[in-house]
């Protein structure tokens, strides 16, 4: 199990965690979701250990970890945000390079290195040097070179920006054969359709602070109202604002209006029946689940993207 | 152990990838070492010699002596010809020309000996100097040149000189009384006969000013016997390339500087790209990714000095295998503290670009002021004393020693220490910036 206990961080004048704590089970795909800047890699950099926390402490079954032991990062594959990649160096070398470092015997560092490659379906590009990769080539090399020792844990740091949808899927797919096998994945992102997709729990950061853990149904359950509505702005909704705003909490979006009913809404056909009383037809009107960005937006007043 | 060695495997299959970076570190000091070697040594007859006009309008033998002795110089070469306009004929000088070609810039200097230069009993020797001192040095090399030769000559011609200054101001009458009452005065107190002193005061042949054996008489050696200077070459005898021997020492240090601080900084690539990150993720220690780039770019410094030195020897004959033991240690101790400075100059900079402006600037204040371009004893004297402030003046120095003095390792000690202080307490307050993560 990873724990998480306690973690206060703090840079010059940005609190940037406060007092975090949370427990990730072994074979969990674990989503850590949140804005940008809202503590998520910071909370990484801790667990990997690239930075030191002030107060609190990260255990792996058991055992803290720390500069001094360096020995437990080998339980754990990163896959930083970054492209960490030796651009001039060819794939091969790249994996190669930072297979050494694990004291693999050679001829299981090479076997790794086939098996990861074909994992990222990069095996005929090994040889080419990683400068001529596109974008979502890199990311899956990137990857790759966190699974050279075959980590118990897999912390993956917003793996899919900047990546063509193809690429996405691909390394969704990946990580989902990963956690399949057995592998705990920690998956930190500001995308909340990824973290739905792939993720068995979650939980929401927000400025430093973990406001809400738990399964996409849990989470979703902490609405009072789990639907939310979508209007399509047109001349016959434009000055229905204030409208809308009687039946619940509204937000403005570039080509629709969201509103999660408020309580004497409950009954989703109510609302249709008004609006179509007030000149806005059913087919400007549509009923949606409610996702992690309302759960977001009810807990914070704000959208994930602001 | 195995980290370390990993983590400069890395840095090695890293800069062999770099095809860019090989050839800034090798490619670019050599050609400027070749450049400095053909400068300094080797080549055709006119190397390194000052050209300068010389018109002879005298029919005088010893203007013939002059022309001869200039036509010999180490330092000077005599243009006598011109070609002419449609290219076929040489066209000998004459005044009128050399001036024109010195206002014109197309020569420095010329020396006129005009018809009267020995005819005219009545005065001395006469030279006109034309010059153009659009470059001081030049300038200084040839007028040093031409009054050599003046001087390697005038013993022969004194007497002749004197005989002319005596007869101007004394009449001919006279001056035959006082060359005799010489003559006997000399025969009285010196031996031999009178007559023979007075004939080699008044000889004018060019037997005897042409000859170049040595007349063991003592009326021939008497002149030449007023100013006895003896010089002995106690340094640098057996060398066979003093000019590059000396300078590239100097130039090898500033090369290492930039290309050993570039290595060093290159932790800053390594952190934006976030490689530095992934490693500190491993089972890798902050400490043994500094001795991982350190122990690398010590090595990349030697191999970079070694290949200078080498091909020195190989084209420009500069021994460097006599005394290589302590030219190996003058090596590392030199890589060692510019790789020190390279680490110091990145644990105070917050950017890849702001190390290497820094850097670049440091870098050549040190080599100017360090000895690596020109030698310190040309620098005012508050700047000689700041230049034992800079390593580059301890390792500059430390190679001289070795290359030129062929220095045992007491002569190299004292700069030797210094370097590997510099490397040692420089390296261990960037271990301590780089663990608190300042790096």
């Amino acid at each position: 199990m990873l724990s998480i206990s306690h973690i206060i961080k703090n840079f010059e004048n940005v609190n940037a965690l406060k007092n975090v704590s949370l427990n990730i089970q072994n074979g969990e795909f674990f989503g850590l979701i949140g804005p940008n800047g809202a503590g998520k890699s910071t909370l990484m950099n801790i667990i990997v250990g690239f930075l030191e926390a002030d107060s609190g402490k990260v255990s792996i079954d058991g055992e803290v970890i720390s500069s001094k032991n360096i020995q437990l990062r080998k339980k754990i594959g990163y896959v930083p945000q970054e492209i960490s990649l030796y651009l001039e160096l060819s794939a091969y070398q790249n994996l190669r390079l930072f297979g050494e470092f694990y004291n693999l015997t050679s001829k299981k560092l090479e076997e790794k290195i086939d098996s990861v490659l074909e994992l990222v379906q990069l095996t005929d590009r090994r040889k080419d040097a990683v400068k001529d990769f596109s974008g979502g080539m890199k990311r899956r090399l990137n990857l790759a070179a966190s699974l050279l020792h075959d980590p118990e844990i897999v912390l993956c740091d917003e793996p899919t920006v900047g990546v063509d949808p193809q690429s996405r899927n691909a390394i969704f797919e990946m990580l989902s054969e990963l956690n399949k096998s057995g592998k705990t994945i920690v998956y930190t992102t500001h995308y909340m359709e990824e973290a739905e997709r792939l993720c068995s729990r979650l939980a929401i950061i927000d400025n430093g602070d973990v406001i809400a853990q738990g399964t996409l149904i849990e989470l979703i359950n902490l609405l009072n109202q789990r639907d939310t509505i979508k209007i399509q702005k047109t001349s016959a909704t434009l000055n229905k604002l204030p409208l809308l705003r009687e039946m619940g909490q509204v937000t403005e979006h570039d080509f629709y209006y969201e509103i999660i009913p408020e309580d004497g809404y409950g009954q989703n056909s109510k609302i249709f029946s008004k609006l179509e009383e007030n000149g806005i037809p059913n087919a400007f009107v549509q009923l949606s689940r409610a996702t992690l960005e309302d759960v977001f937006l009810n807990m914070t007043g704000r959208s994930l993207r602001d | 152990m195995k980290t370390v060695l990993l983590l400069v495997l890395k840095d090695i299959r890293r800069f062999l990838n770099d095809r860019r970076g090989v050839l800034l570190t090798f490619v670019l000091p050599l050609i400027l070492i070749i450049i400095f070697g053909n400068i300094f040594s080797g080549g055709n007859e006119t190397r390194g010699k000052s050209s300068l006009i010389l018109v002879n309008e005298s029919n005088s033998i010893v203007a013939k002596l002059f022309e001869s002795k200039l036509d010999s110089s180490k330092s000077l070469r005599s243009v006598k010809f011109y070609t002419s306009e449609n290219g076929k004929d040489q066209i000998k000088f004459d005044e009128e020309t050399a001036k024109e070609w010195v206002r014109t810039g197309k020569i420095s200097a010329a020396v006129i000996m005009p018809k009267d230069f020995f005819e005219d009993t009545s005065k001395a020797l006469k030279f006109r100097f034309y010059y153009d001192p659009k470059n001081e040095i030049e300038s200084y090399v040839i007028q040093g040149g031409i009054q050599q030769t003046i001087f390697t000559s005038i013993s022969k011609i004194i007497p002749i000189l004197l005989q002319r200054r005596i007869t101007a101001r004394l009449g001919i009458d006279s001056s035959s009384l006082f060359l005799n009452s010489i003559g006997n005065i000399m025969g009285k107190y010196f031996g031999e006969k009178p007559e023979n002193y007075l004939k080699n005061l008044t000889k004018v042949d060019s037997a005897s000013l042409f000859s170049t054996s040595k007349d063991s008489s003592k009326e021939n050696n008497f002149m030449s016997g007023v100013v006895n200077f003896d010089s002995e070459q106690l340094v640098g005898k057996r060398i066979t390339n003093p000019g590059l021997t000396r300078s590239v020492g100097g130039w090898s240090m500033m090369f290492l500087l930039f290309s050993l601080t570039g290595a060093a900084s290159s932790i800053f690539e390594e952190k934006r790209d976030g490689t530095l990150k992934r490693l500190l993720c491993m089972p890798i220690t902050r400490t043994q990714i500094l001795w991982g780039k350190y122990i690398y770019t010590i090595m990349l410094g030697m191999i970079q000095l070694l290949v200078l030195f080498v091909f020195s020897w190989a084209l420009f004959n500069v021994d460097i295998f006599s005394n290589f033991g302590n030219l190996i240690i003058v090596i590392f101790s030199s890589a060692a503290a510019a790789v020190a400075f390279g680490m110091l100059i990145t644990s105070f900079a917050k950017t890849y670009s702001q190390a290497n402006s820094i850097a670049t600037l440091l870098i050549l204040v040190m080599s100017s002021i360090g000895g690596s371009w020109f030698p310190t004893s040309i620098l005012p004297s508050w700047m000689q004393v700041l230049s034992k402030g800079t390593l580059t003046y301890w390792s500059v120095e430390a190679f001289l020693q070795v290359l030129w003095r062929q220095a045992s390792f007491a002569g190299i000690a004292l700069n030797v220490c210094i370097l590997l202080s510099i490397a040692i307490l420089i390296n261990s307050y960037a271990i301590i910036r780089f663990n608190r993560g300042n790096i």
